[in-house]
């Protein structure tokens, strides 16, 4: 990846950031590094294995990192989505980015143990993306590699599940979600969950049940849910993150499409573009309310 | 509080078990129309406990999850007809917002029988009782909401 | 007084069965059912389902000791008053079966915390109902380092019964009297046995692949980081964290807990603990709003000081067992190897060291 390198080097050299936020190897594979010489910009990789949405690290919540001073961050398209709503929802603003967009074929599910990407090894949210030549960014990296194989288990398995009745899916919820143990990492890791204070911490009075049992875990995912309605990324991230492998793409992905079937919007790499809630048609459908 | 009161449902003349339903209702429309309702004297099922807010774009979501979670088996949640809002654009921000959550409950199978969304004017005290009636007896069909309250194991039952 | 005995897979099968027809909780590693998920320990109903031999369980043994939450009593409010009533604690008989021997010491380990200040009754309920049969592991992955923190993949610490496979079956160590009990309880399903060649074999090689991943020198680890709270290298190290927790959750050892009264109606309620973590950054929120912790790099180096000086001058025991889920699960790319590496070459008092990123 000289291309990639050779950028990281020389905006460095050039003091137009102070530090590159991008991938590298690490000694169990791709890890996210904060390059802030050149000679650590000469680690940078970029390859299926690259499955982190490193944009998260630009929330400035993470006192450290801003204190690194200005960055530039390697985005893929997805990861691209979630710093337009981190800059549409005033955390960062643009100027003080740099975004490096690298094409991007698709990345691996196991990126530990697999290679190369085929229809077995490729991250479930993969294919179907519109969104593997990043746009908005500044600087583009890399040659285009062939899509990502294959069709979305991700809407087939949604397809089964809405094929239950109510309660087969009460009880398929109960099941993934009793696991939970509120270790919030799906949270800690998602770009666009930047709350200073979140309102599962809030206690006086408390609204979601901090306890990990279904009826506390239910409130949070549910919550969670309708507050990434709309902003979401889908950048999978969540799911990855899990320790107890709760399939929390299926979720929110689900909710995308509902976003996208009745607003007419899907998350978008452009900051300009107008959050679906917070906003309003008078012509909003209804055909639920009598 | 009472005994009864304790427990999440109780039991009607005809034996079948009461659902047990909360309203969250606007101050301006609903609230008022209900109001009317009962002035008029129009017969209503006395299922319902009604909270009133200022406006539905008052109605966090997660007030849904806590009636449930406190032994409710229904919900009705209520307001201004587009257009009317006292706030001007409130209840446009509700619609938006109920139109995503009641697809979230309805994904994680969570019967959206249980909940009834309507637009009730000041006027409408004829609709309110309607929307009462007819929300209790679906709630009453679909039994009370033991799936939600199973979720936590009652850790001592003689408490 | 170990004694080493002998037993068939056929009769590791029926001693399962037993336990099972007996009424006893069989708990091992298993995949859940009908899906391609993580291996985790679960309740299980035979032999078949557990894998002996293979990948760590994704999730620890600590679950069957502290659940990630507990109710502790239960409250009811009468008349201006409050009734307490103590939560029924049942512990009924379980065997863990296929406990990686890190688990297995784990539990031990933290034993120490759990009768310190307070005989913690919840805990030792189940310590005492449980009985731990391990299978020696075969070493391992490249996250794994149990050998550098003082254990080994077949250490007896914790354990009650050791197995280490050998050809049709197993060479079984009795390592406590809870052990022996075990034993007698199903003594047609053993044979008598003796030093084993093949048991001891298998136990050097599975050292040495672990032995390969890291060496450190745990005392100079710690005395490095009793001297060095304000060194350099925390100011990069804890970049990549996200502060997530997810390593606490999973880890064999981490024991923290919180404590919340949870409301079922106007009148009754519960209180609970649950599992907390100190890398969340409202753990050491104030109610002023002050944080003493207020950034990753100062909760990072609280969770290896914990780990590695505190513990270890308290209890003499280190607070890890290097079972390496923390790498794997981290999606930040947090890696305990790396850091305990990078720690061990540092000098002990604070020096010339550059920026803690790697």
């Amino acid at each position: 990846m000289q291309e990639l390198r050779e950028l990281a080097k020389k905006l460095l050299l050039e003091g137009t950031v102070k530090v590159v936020i991008g991938y590298a190897e690490g000694r169990r594979g791709v890890l996210p590094i904060f390059a802030v010489t050149p000679g650590e910009a000469g680690r940078l990789i970029f390859d299926p294995r690259c499955v982190q949405n490193l944009a998260t690290y630009l929330s400035p919540r993470r006192e450290q990192v801003v204190a690194l001073g200005r960055p530039a961050v390697v985005v893929k398209g997805c990861d691209a989505r979630a710093v337009a709503g981190m800059i549409r929802e005033s955390q960062r603003s643009r100027d003080d980015l740099v975004l490096i967009g690298v094409r991007c074929g698709g990345v691996l599910a196991d990126p530990v143990s697999a290679v190369e990407v085929s229809e077995a090894t490729v991250a479930a949210r993969c294919p179907g993306c519109d969104a593997r030549v990043p746009k908005h960014v500044d600087h583009l990296v890399g040659p285009l590699p062939p899509a990502p194989p294959g069709t979305s288990a991700l809407d087939a398995r949604i397809a089964e599940l809405e094929a239950l009745s109510p309660g087969e899916r009460f009880a398929f919820w109960r099941s993934e979600l009793e696991k939970c143990v509120r270790c919030n990492a799906c949270r800690e890791i998602c770009p666009m969950c930047f709350c200073v204070r979140c309102v599962a911490d809030k206690a006086q009075p408390q609204w979601i049940e901090s306890s990990p049992h279904a009826r506390g875990n239910f409130a949070w995912h549910m919550t969670r849910a309708l507050h990434q309605a709309g902003r979401c990324a889908a950048c999978g991230e969540c799911e990855r993150a899990c320790p107890a492998g709760i399939p929390l793409n299926l979720l929110n992905r689900k909710i995308a499409r509902v976003v996208a079937e009745r607003f007419g919007y899907s998350a978008s790499g452009d900051p300009e573009s107008p959050a679906p809630i917070g906003t309003y048609r008078p012509e909003d459908g209804e055909e639920f309310i009598l | 509080m009472s005994e009864a009161a304790s427990t999440s449902t109780e039991t009607g003349q005809a034996g079948a078990i009461e659902p047990r339903i909360v309203a969250f209702v606007c101050n301006w429309c609903t609230y008022t129309g209900a109001d009317l309702a009962g002035t008029s004297r129009i017969q209503m099922a006395p299922n319902v406990r009604v909270i009133r807010l200022p406006c539905t774009g008052r109605i966090d979501p997660v007030f849904i999850i806590k009636a449930f979670e406190r032994g409710a088996d229904g919900v009705i949640v209520s307001g201004c007809h587009p257009g009317d809002c006292h706030y001007l654009a409130g209840n446009y921000h509700a619609r938006r917002r109920f139109t995503v959550f009641r697809e979230i409950m309805s994904f994680l199978g969570i019967d959206q029988r249980r909940i009834t969304f309507s637009w009730v004017s000041a006027s409408e005290g004829r609709k309110w009782g309607d929307v009462v009636n007819e929300a209790v007896a679906r709630v009453r069909a679909l039994g009370p909401f033991v799936g939600y309250r199973s979720l936590v194991e009652k850790p001592n039952a003689g408490a | 007084m170990t004694r080493e005995m002998h037993i068939s897979e056929p009769d590791l099968r029926v001693l399962a069965e037993d336990l099972v027809r007996g009424g006893t909780r069989l708990i091992g590693p298993a995949r859940p059912p009908g899906k391609d998920g993580a291996v985790v320990y679960r309740e299980v109903k035979g032999l078949d389902e557990i894998v002996l031999v293979g990948d760590p369980p994704a999730r620890s043994l600590k679950e069957f000791f502290l659940p990630p939450t507990e109710v502790l009593f239960t409250y009811r409010q009468k008349q201006g008053d409050v009734e307490l009533a103590p939560a029924p604690h049942v512990f009924p008989p379980q065997v863990v079966l296929g406990a990686r021997p890190c688990d297995a010491a784990a539990v031990s380990v933290v034993d120490k915390v759990m009768d310190w200040d307070y005989h913690d009754e919840l805990w030792f309920g189940r310590r005492q109902a449980t009985t731990i049969v391990s299978v020696a592991c075969s070493g391992g992955d490249a996250s794994c380092f149990c050998t550098a923190v003082g254990l080994a993949p077949d250490v007896a610490k914790g354990s009650d019964v050791l197995l280490v496979p050998v050809e049709g079956g197993f060479h079984a160590e009795i390592l406590t009297e809870k052990g022996e009990v075990f034993v007698a309880a199903h003594a047609t399903r053993f044979a008598a046995g003796g030093r084993s060649e093949a048991a001891m074999a298998y136990r050097a090689a599975a050292r040495g692949k672990a032995e390969a991943n890291l060496r450190a020198d745990p005392a100079k680890i710690r005395a490095f980081l009793e001297s060095s709270f304000e060194h350099p290298i925390w100011e990069g190290i804890a970049l990549r964290c996200h502060g997530c927790g997810a390593c606490a959750f999973v880890c064999p050892t981490c024991h923290c807990f919180d404590i919340v009264d949870e409301a079922e109606s106007v009148a009754t309620g519960a209180r609970r603990r649950n599992w907390d973590t100190c890398q969340a950054a409202k753990f050491t929120l104030h109610g002023s709003g002050h944080n003493p912790r207020k950034g990753q790099d100062c909760r990072i180096r609280q969770r290896l000081m914990h780990k590695f000086a505190i513990y270890p001058g308290r209890f003499q025991e280190i607070l890890c067992t290097g079972c390496g889920r923390c790498v794997r699960i981290c999606p930040g790319g947090m890696d305990l190897l790396e850091m305990l590496d990078r720690i061990g070459r540092e000098p002990a008092a604070p020096g010339e060291a550059g920026r803690g990123a790697p």
